[in-house]
């Protein structure tokens, strides 16, 4: 039966990619991603034309005749380019921020003796991926609500409650927690390729530990630094759930504006001017970071080197 | 108990079955006798609200339907904005849309309408005895069917207002509220209400808007929440906010719950408008007849009864009295004097400048 289907499968695999072709076997394993990109740039064509066509108000639909006006509409009301600067600060202060708290945790992950410790570490790292982050931030508003956790331990002890949600700051909170795993999982290659003789010729070199750490390991450690940056600063950049639920409708970020463009007031064309300036300036910033500090991940191979 | 056979041959649990059966048959709507030739799809999508409004829509008229028909109705709780494209998507590439009939606002639905997304209504029965609000206006036919009316009412915290209800929607600005008012996320139901409340009138809408966006610009300072109907029930309740400009049907579904939540028509008024029922095109001839159907029976005396006394909203069937607990309510308007405290706007203004004034609001919360 089995050898019946595994000869069944060699005639079919002989006819659709006969031995000829088997040349061009790296390139097979090339088309999920060609088709990916394909499948992407065909959504930006789209997006691109719809944004050079106005909305209609008698008929709610676009304009036939191509016009830059939801450009200019974006240029001519200060919200948006209000709302695209808080979304390139909160994501570079989420990047900073996580970046910051990850490599410690990938570190000790990596280099812990421990194997509780690093157990623990590995489910705290990976319990957050089973959790929806729309759930994360109903599990921010029970903590830091009016009669939430916090707010209760304060007046417990008798101090006033404090306003911490609805706010740019518990959005970024929100947001940080967020990311936190992405960042770690991201380091802690770029971490484990860090042979720990290196660190101990460091040390017997005369470096103490900060020396050591400052000069040996963040260097060694920059292709997961930029990986991590990168993949946190798009997505924070990008994100839609947290300042929605944890910014109470004031601390919209670009994607709000998008979705408010595309379902509340029904322009199309409006919504994706924004989403496609979205994605130039993300492109744009990434490809500064990669000019900058190398290309990250990509770079492994010249790190191994 | 025993089940002795009766001198007609079958026992008294089969008799009794029959009886109710044979009586179940003879009280049958006559609309679903009328129409029972027609294939019976099956089951109704109608894209609903969610909780009073989902409940409300089930217990007074999906269930009643499915009573009288058989058809099986299953409300989709997809947000009214999300639909929207989804069904004019199908509808300009010939696709059956995702749902049979949608609730929607009167003008979200009249864009619907203005977009050629709608089938007309015109030939359902029943639509000459409703009051004349279940008409869409400034629109030619019934691409939709308006089922009752509602009021954006200022729901407060009664503990916060020890005085009595707040007089004045210029209570909002007073600092003691400062992060505790809450207003819709596009300012909807709340736009005119804001023109007089900044000082200007209603004849100034829409083409002096000044006012009301001088009252937001006055509001951004005291930090309002901006949020959807689940969120005003979640922020009562967690004691988040002390006052908020919400759907009537919000705070009494809150109140019923137990939250301490009071509501008022303050003196600027508050804004009326009405919901309403449609159906997109592109739905197989039957399924388009049955979508009908259920609308009609939406609109019948025995559906508007249950369906808006449990929303607590006044209906467009004519005649029905108020719930008990809303006799007498501003926010119920039946009699001329009641609806001269309310604002109104009329669709076809709210469909052209909606977007201008959200545009405005967004600006200036957003700042």
């Amino acid at each position: 039966m089995t050898l019946a289907i595994l000869q069944r499968t060699d005639r079919f695999v002989s006819v659709v990619w006969p031995s000829g072709l088997h040349g061009m076997n790296g390139y097979l394993f090339l088309l999920p991603a060609v088709a990916l990109v394909f499948i992407l740039v065909i959504a930006l064509g789209y997006m691109l034309e719809f944004s050079l066509h106005e909305l209609d108000l008698s008929t709610y639909r676009l304009k036939e005749a191509y016009s830059l006006t939801n450009y200019q509409t974006i240029l001519d009301r200060p919200v948006y380019l209000r709302v695209l600067w808080r979304s390139l600060l909160a994501a570079l202060i989420v990047t900073v921020i996580t970046v910051f708290l990850a490599f410690p945790y990938a570190y000790l992950m990596v280099r812990t003796s421990s194997a509780a410790t690093r157990k623990f570490l590995l489910v705290a790292l990976f319990l957050p991926f089973f959790i929806g982050q729309v759930v994360r931030a109903y599990g921010w508003l029970i903590i830091l609500g009016k009669q939430g956790l916090l707010n209760s331990i304060l007046t417990g002890l008798g101090l006033p409650a404090l306003d911490l949600i609805y706010n740019y700051p518990a959005v970024i909170l929100g947001l940080v927690q967020y990311m936190l795993p992405f960042a770690v999982l991201l380091l802690t290659p770029a971490v484990a390729a860090i042979s720990e003789d290196v660190e101990l010729a460091s040390e017997s070199l005369g470096a103490n530990w900060l020396q050591t750490f400052r000069h040996v390991v963040i260097p060694m450690a920059t292709p997961g630094l930029v990986g991590s940056s990168v993949v946190v600063f798009t997505l924070t950049l990008t994100d839609f759930a947290m300042p929605e639920i944890l910014g109470g409708g004031t601390s919209d970020f670009i994607a709000n504006a998008i979705y408010d463009s595309y379902f509340q007031i029904s322009n199309i064309g409006l919504g994706a001017a924004l989403a496609i300036l979205l994605t130039l300036i993300g492109s744009a910033l990434v490809a500064l970071m990669f000019m900058i500090a190398g290309t990250g991940t990509l770079a492994v191979t010249e790190a191994e080197e | 108990m025993s089940d002795k056979n009766t001198p007609f041959g079958f026992g008294r649990r089969r008799f009794l079955q029959g009886s109710a059966l044979a009586a179940g048959a003879l009280a049958l709507p006559q609309f679903a006798l009328a129409h029972g030739h027609t294939k019976k799809p099956s089951e109704l999508i109608v894209r609903a609200w969610g909780g009073a409004w989902g409940e409300s829509l089930k217990a007074g008229v999906a269930d009643p339907f499915t009573a009288a028909t058989g058809i099986p109705v299953r409300l989709d709780f997809t947000e009214d904005n999300e639909i929207k494209p989804k069904i004019w998507a199908a509808v300009d590439q010939g696709r059956v849309p995702p749902i049979h009939v949608n609730w929607d606002t009167t003008t979200n639905a009249t864009i619907s309408a203005l977009r050629g997304a709608t089938v007309d209504l015109g030939d359902l029965k029943g639509l000459d005895g409703l009051l004349s609000i279940a008409k869409p206006t400034g629109i030619d036919g019934w691409p939709l069917v308006n089922t009752y009316s509602y009021v954006y009412v200022c729901a407060y915290r009664p503990e916060a207002f020890p005085d009595g209800p707040p007089k004045s929607w210029r209570v909002m600005l007073d600092p003691k509220f400062k992060g505790r008012v809450a207003l819709y996320d596009d300012g909807i139901g709340f736009n005119p209400i804001a023109v007089i409340a900044g000082g200007g009138t209603a004849a100034d809408i829409p083409n002096n808007m000044e006012p009301a966006y001088a009252f937001y610009r006055d509001l951004k300072k005291n930090e309002p929440l901006l949020g959807e109907d689940a969120d005003f029930t979640t922020w009562f309740q967690n004691g988040e906010i002390d006052i908020a400009c919400t759907i009537s049907v919000n705070a009494r579904a809150a109140k019923q719950k137990g939250i301490n939540v009071e509501w008022t028509v303050p003196q600027e008024g508050c804004k009326v408008d009405t919901d309403g029922l449609w159906i997109p095109k592109g739905l197989p001839e039957n399924e388009e007849y049955w979508s009908k159907r259920f609308i009609e029976f939406a609109v019948t005396r025995e559906a508007q009864e249950k369906w808006c006394s449990l929303l607590g909203l006044p209906p467009v069937f004519p005649g029905l009295e108020p719930p008990a607990d809303l006799a007498g309510d501003p926010s119920y308007p039946t009699a001329p004097a009641d609806f001269e405290k309310l604002v109104s706007v009329p669709s076809p203004i709210l469909v052209e400048n909606q977007p201008i004034w959200f545009a405005k609001f967004s600006e200036i919360m957003q700042g």
